[in-house]
């Protein structure tokens, strides 16, 4: 009786939000409308539907696809932008864990797109499996971004990660960092001694 | 004798007559003083009856209430009052929420500014407001060409650039800059940072 009862529940609750299901979609497809032609409109809509079904996020394909008719791309660039994201995001989605969040998954496409290997997110997964990637993946992005070198840059946060550094530290440090590289230091010596000052264990290893 | 009795009681009539017109004719004196007091007194009349109502309205008196009744008008006094309150609620965000799109209402407020003194105008464009020129313009300060606007985004990393004068794609000089250029305008970077313990 008390499963019937669930069931009766999840079935109410089923089909009172069953009616705000195609006003999202609506809403996503009416955005594409307005600014792709039909065409592009059409793959590009192919392609979010795929990454639906296989549990990827679909909001960064469609904000690929409006960057490109914000900045007068044509539709073959658009798609070609938007498959490559889709890509990164399934790797990263694979890489990090079918349970990682949306910002996980895409914060893990900015490194892979970076040039960080699937491997390394791999690892920084086993370094911290329960509590969120977004921001050590943001950073090393971004640290990356500013030319420290990947594979330095990965060694780095995966040890302050493993160490259980916060988020806010995390950002702190990439901002001691691009100071320094601001103020003319190599970016690889700017990670080296923000690393030996935040984490003597994280810094990476001089070779003589 | 008759006719002579006919006569005096006409002259009788004519003399009422004459009084009557004479006093007609009388012009009306008004006291001024007298008239005064007779309004005041009117005037005073219609307040007392005021108080007298307002007395009656203010006087103690013990109604009956049924505790359902009782139950129900306390519930309409509360949604009303509930109301009132959502209804004056101040908005936290300072930039109008139809202006940024999806915009969660526990999104941090993140400030935007872009130095352009001869732009006449500057929009901030990223993957937080559909890459729309037209959704988040920045408001010029009075002097030093300094543009500048706050948005709610929510944690996660995104992208964003500037358009100046409706034309110009600029990254952030002030934030890292996106690795990979899809579409030949190079981005910025933002990790906006959550609350410990949210993923």
């Amino acid at each position: 009786m008390r499963h019937l009862s669930r069931a009766l529940f999840a079935l109410g609750l089923a089909l009172g939000f069953a009616p705000l299901a195609p006003l999202a979609l609506a809403a996503q497809d009416a955005r594409l409308d307005s600014r792709l032609d039909a065409h592009t409109r059409g793959a590009v809509v192919a392609l979010i539907d795929s990454a639906r079904a296989d549990g990827i996020p679909s909001e960064p394909l469609v904000q690929k696809a409006l960057e490109g008719a914000s900045k007068r791309a044509d539709g073959a660039r658009i798609l070609i932008a938007v498959r490559m994201l889709d890509r990164e995001l399934g790797d990263a989605r694979a890489a990090l864990g079918a349970a990682s969040s949306d910002a996980e998954i895409i914060a893990g496409a900015s490194a892979l797109h970076a040039g960080i290997a699937p491997a390394a997110l791999v690892r920084m997964r086993a370094s911290r499996a329960h509590g969120s990637l977004t921001v050590a993946l943001a950073v090393l992005s971004d640290l990356i971004a500013r030319g420290v070198p990947g594979d330095t840059a990965t060694t780095v946060i995966s040890a302050l990660t493993v160490a259980g550094a916060q988020d806010a530290e995390l950002v702190k440090f990439q901002q001691g960092v691009e100071r320094d590289i601001a103020q003319g230091a190599t970016p690889s010596a700017a990670l080296g001694v923000r690393a030996q000052g935040a984490f003597p264990a994280a810094a990476p290893r001089r070779t003589p | 004798m008759r006719q002579h009795d006919e006569s005096d009681a006409a002259a009788e009539v004519d003399d009422v007559l004459k009084s009557a017109a004479e006093e007609l004719r009388r012009p009306l004196r008004i006291d001024a003083a007298l008239f005064d007091a007779r309004v005041m007194d009117e005037v005073h009349r219609g307040a007392g009856g005021f108080r007298e109502r307002m007395a009656r309205l203010t006087r103690p008196r013990t109604f009956r209430v049924s505790p359902l009744t009782a139950l129900a008008a306390t519930l309409v006094f509360a949604v009303a009052i509930g109301a009132g309150v959502l209804a004056l609620r101040p908005s936290r965000a300072r930039v109008p929420l139809s202006d940024v799109a999806r915009a969660g209402a526990g999104s941090p407020l993140v400030q935007f500014g872009f130095v352009a003194p001869n732009a006449s105008s500057v929009a901030l464009v990223g993957d937080f407001n559909d890459w729309d020129p037209k959704a988040t313009p920045l408001r010029a300060a009075s002097t030093g060409g300094v543009w500048s606007v706050e948005v709610p985004i929510q944690p996660g990393r995104h992208l964003y650039a500037f358009v100046v004068d409706g034309t110009v794609w600029r990254p952030d000089p002030a934030a890292p800059q996106a690795t990979g250029e899809d579409y030949g305008e190079p981005n910025s970077a933002l990790t906006v940072v959550a609350e410990q313990g949210s993923r």
